[in-house]
């Protein structure tokens, strides 16, 4: 790309961040020491403080401020100059490091700052404290001239073409946020009094700017830490059921509908068949992925047999499974045609509930896997460390690796069982979090998506149908018999979400009930689109949904925004993704991006030539 | 229990009720398939325009009082069909413009819809599911007893003229061309993309008009998720009534009559309730299976035009 090595470009480029850097130093607080509950903080700024109570809080001092904010000016006029010198991008990327340093800088000053005034006090005095959005803009020019001096040196934009995987996603993620933010400032007053439009744009801003820092709060504080993996565990599944549909070239949109019959299915088991635990647990969640298997073979075969379209056909069975499941645990009396029908199912009292699972059917606490009787266990994550590393470490072939992985998990867990534990105490913050086994199914279940899509012949013949259909069924893939398969496999894993709902007791009791989220099956097409199809992608992207809506609870208890904030976000990021971020089209369409690899490559090797 | 007379003069106009919405949309979703873009997208449509039509009335009854307003449903409708075919462009300038997957980029809408609205139901009502009862409802036409929405005539009279702006019109025939064959008509001088934005908006007001009818006619209030599957419904009876506004037509009609007979048997003993809700899904399922051999969609359907 002739323009990206202007020189012109690049100048007015860095101006215009430096510009919007420049206006939000400007305009938004720099640092918060203390916040009230409803969300009004202390605002501290060069240009003017805003202080709710007339004056920083006692013992405060804001002297650090200065010491941070010309050093940051002297900085910007710099990057701004050096963009038009010759050579800009190394010059750049230097500015970029120390942009990061200055930052760094910053967020050191300031908690020391707020340390010198809580030390000593029984209870913190300042609270809630953060820095603001105009030392968060100093991060982010910083990560913007790094990333411009990279576009701007040769193979840049092949580099960033190459991870395009990742490209999208993030720049849709950023761009929904963005927008995210005018939503929240719209709907949301921000709190306390402004005397001037440059302090109401400082409460405006710095209210966006909390928000985003209780959604992802979770990341930095251990109850919510868990919470978000909690979230996750769901998510994981029905983003694999989607992923595996597209990449089979089929829309499951019916990931809520087989999570309910899975739920069932594991209710069933879970409830009436007596047994011992070895025996009743692995029945109860085989029978969760059965039958979701089957609810989601149902549309396949319909589509294979009459070509009846699967997108309308899923949603349609997802209505009927939600018909049936409250058909199973909302009475126990039908009238049918003037006759009685009883059935077991429902739990007496007025909610819509199953009996308990057996205990011997339950997933156990991840208190229980972690620490069983009090004592910490190192058998669980030894086997975790050394089964991951023992496949995706060793460089044998696949059946040695396949045969190494779980050989050395069972290593670790012997080892891990025989070492000495510490005995812990969680508190009740922890343990009330209500993670479990689930969690680790869906860590099975990523990794068994990594092996089938991308080891096996199987896993090759889907991928085929869904590049190119008419090709693979040229090339002996029996396309109807695939289809159903792939549908089942999407639906098993979709079923397997009920695991972590029924048997783990991920809402608040070991039952089926009412208020089963079987909605978390829509989110899955965003955690499929998000993660790119990729198990990693995958578990990240669920990840970090799980973070958004575990924090989207704070947003709405300290700031009266509603939840669903957060599925307004996971839309937005859908339907940029779907339209590739906006971004230019050889991001898109790997045959273009082939092309500017290529032409890239090639103008890199003449300029080695160039200079020897 | 018996069936008498009045049992089944309740279900003809449950039924034509039913068949309102349905016939809307699938009108609509017509509009957008012959002009080759996929819409299914229109089910979150209904609800923006349900969620649109009930907060304008009771917003403008906040500020103006009660009082009977005869003019107010109308403006309901009228920016409900106005936000439907606003949202309808946002997937049509992703899916045309940035030649995006038309299912995904219009599921992200169907996301949006299950969203948004509690948003602004929180911004105006504090709470997240329903909005507040209005008192200026659409009126009903036609004799005690009989009355219906002027909009189940609308949509009955709808049919007719859709099937003259389809077949008779040289805009008809353009939007058919495009989406039959892009390329041919390009050649031709017609402008595809104007097209296709045409019969993607097209449809984004229809189904607006569908949801301003459950929102202000068939109810008084906005309530969350109170599309239930209608869109999705309706592009199945787009389907089995082959992209003609006949066929559609008589399929609507069969799929209201299933939904009002489900209602129609509520509270009987004959069936219980949670399996008569399921009714018109099983049908749906049914119809599809069955008969979609002989329906041929739009030959360029689904698939984003390259110049």
């Amino acid at each position: 790309m002739g323009v990206w090595k202007d020189r012109k470009r690049l100048g007015i480029l860095v101006a215009l961040g430096g510009g919007v850097l420049l206006l939000l130093w400007y305009l938004a607080p720099w640092a918060v020491p203390h916040r009230l509950f409803g969300g009004e903080g202390v605002l501290l700024s060069p240009f003017g403080h805003h202080l709710p109570q007339g004056t920083l809080p006692p013992g405060y001092g804001d002297g650090w401020l200065w010491g941070v904010f010309y050093p940051s000016l002297a900085w910007l006029a710099f990057t701004l100059v050096l963009a038009w010198t010759p050579k800009p991008a190394r010059k750049l990327f230097l500015m970029g490091i120390l942009g990061l340093g200055l930052f760094l800088l910053t967020y050191l000053l300031f908690q020391a700052s707020v340390a010198q005034v809580n030390a000593g006090a029984e209870r913190p005095i300042l609270r809630r404290y953060s820095l603001g959005l105009g030392s968060y803009a100093t991060l982010a020019y910083s990560l913007y001239l790094l990333l411009l001096a990279r576009l701007f040196s040769p193979g840049g934009v092949a580099f960033l073409v190459r991870r395009r995987g990742v490209v999208v996603p993030l720049f849709s993620l950023l761009l929904a946020s963005l927008l995210g933010g005018v939503i929240v400032a719209v709907m949301k007053r921000a709190p306390g009094e402004a005397q001037t439009l440059r302090e109401a744009w400082m409460l405006k801003l710095d209210l966006i700017t909390y928000t985003y820092q209780l959604l992802y709060s979770p990341l930095v504080n251990p109850s919510g830490f868990l919470q978000s993996l909690l979230l996750a565990t769901p998510l994981i599944f029905t983003g694999l059921a989607v992923a595996l549909g597209f990449r089979g070239g089929l829309f499951n949109i019916g990931a809520p509908g087989q999570l309910i019959l899975g739920a069932i299915a594991a209710m069933l088991v879970g409830v009436y068949l007596p047994g011992p635990r070895w025996l009743v647990l692995p029945l109860a969640i085989l029978a969760a992925g059965l039958a979701g298997g089957l609810w989601g073979a149902l549309p396949g075969w319909l589509k294979a047999r009459f070509g009846a379209h699967e997108v309308i056909n899923t949603i349609m069975l997802n209505y009927i499974a939600a018909s049936l499941f409250l058909f199973l645990i909302s009475s126990n009396e039908y009238k049918f045609f003037g006759n009685t029908l009883y059935l077991p199912f429902k739990y007496p009292g007025y909610e819509a509930r199953s009996y308990e699972i057996r205990p011997e059917a339950r997933i156990p606490h991840w208190t229980e896997l972690l620490a069983p009787g009090g004592e910490l266990s190192f058998a669980l994550p030894l086997a975790l460390l050394l089964g991951f590393l023992g496949y995706f470490l060793t460089r044998k072939s696949l059946g040695h690796r396949v045969l190494l992985g779980p050989l050395a998990g069972v290593v670790g867990y012997l080892v891990g069982g025989l070492l000495p534990g510490p005995a812990v105490n969680f508190g009740p913050d922890l343990t009330s979090v209500r993670l479990n086994g689930a969690f680790l199914l869906a860590l099975l279940a990523l990794l068994f998506f990594h092996f089938y899509v991308f080891r096996t012949v199987g896993g090759y013949e889907l991928r085929a149908m869904g590049l190119a259909p008419k090709a693979a069924e040229y090339g002996g893939v029996l396309a109807g018999r695939k289809m159903v398969l792939i549908m089942f496999l999407a639906g098993a894993l979709a079923g397997l979400a009920a695991t972590h709902y029924v048997l783990g007791g991920g809402i608040d009791e070991y039952r089926l009930k009412q208020s089963l989220p079987y909605s978390v099956g829509f989110d899955g097409i965003a955690v499929a689109l998000m993660g790119q199809n990729t198990p990693l992608g995958v578990g990240l992207a669920a990840w970090l949904f799980g973070i958004l809506l575990t924090g989207g609870l704070q947003v709405n208890l300290q700031l009266g925004i509603s939840r669903e904030l957060v599925a307004v976000l996971q839309a937005l990021i859908v339907l940029f993704i779907a339209a590739g971020g906006f971004l230019p089209r050889y991001f898109t369409d790997p045959l273009r991006a082939a092309e500017v690899e290529l032409r890239e490559e090639s103008r890199k090797r003449e300029e080695r030539e160039e200079t020897p | 229990m018996n069936l008498d007379a009045a049992f089944w003069i309740a279900l003809f106009f449950s039924t034509l009720r039913q068949t309102t919405p349905l016939l809307l949309t699938a009108l609509g979703g017509m509009f957008s398939e012959r002009s080759g873009v996929v819409n299914i997208a229109l089910e979150g449509i209904i609800l923006f325009g349900a969620l649109t039509a009930a907060v304008v009335v009771e917003r403008v009854e906040h500020t103006l009082g009660p009082g009977p307003h005869p003019w107010l449903p109308w403006l309901g409708v009228l920016s409900a069909m106005l936000v439907g075919g606003l949202v309808a462009l946002v997937h049509a300038v992703v899916s045309i413009k940035y030649r995006a997957d038309q299912i995904i980029s219009a599921t992200a809408i169907n996301l949006l819809a299950l969203g948004a609205p509690s948003l602004v139901l929180t911004y105006f009502y504090g709470n997240a599911t329903n909005s507040k009862e209005v008192v200026n409802r659409l009126p009903l036409w036609g004799s005690e007893g009989f009355a219906l929405s002027p909009l189940v005539y609308l949509a009955f009279l709808l049919v007719p003229l859709s099937w003259w702006v389809l077949f008779k019109t040289p805009f008809g025939l353009r939007l058919r061309a495009v989406g039959e064959h892009p390329e041919a008509a390009d050649t031709l001088g017609i402008n595809v993309y104007r097209m296709r934005y045409i019969g993607v908006v097209l449809s984004g007001v229809l189904a607006g008009l569908a949801g301003a009818y459950l929102a202000i006619g068939f109810l008084n209030q906005f309530v969350r998720g109170m599309s239930a599957g209608m869109g999705f419904i309706s592009l199945a009876a787009m389907i089995f009534g082959k992209w003609h506004p006949l066929g559609i037509l008589f399929s609507t009609l069969l799929f209201g009559f299933a939904s009002a007979l489900a209602i129609q048997l509520q509270g009987t003993e004959i069936l219980p309730a949670v399996l008569v809700q399921a009714f018109p899904y099983v049908v749906t399922v049914l119809v599809l299976a069955g008969f979609m051999g002989k329906s041929r969609p739009p030959a360029a359907v689904g698939r984003p035009y390259e110049k």
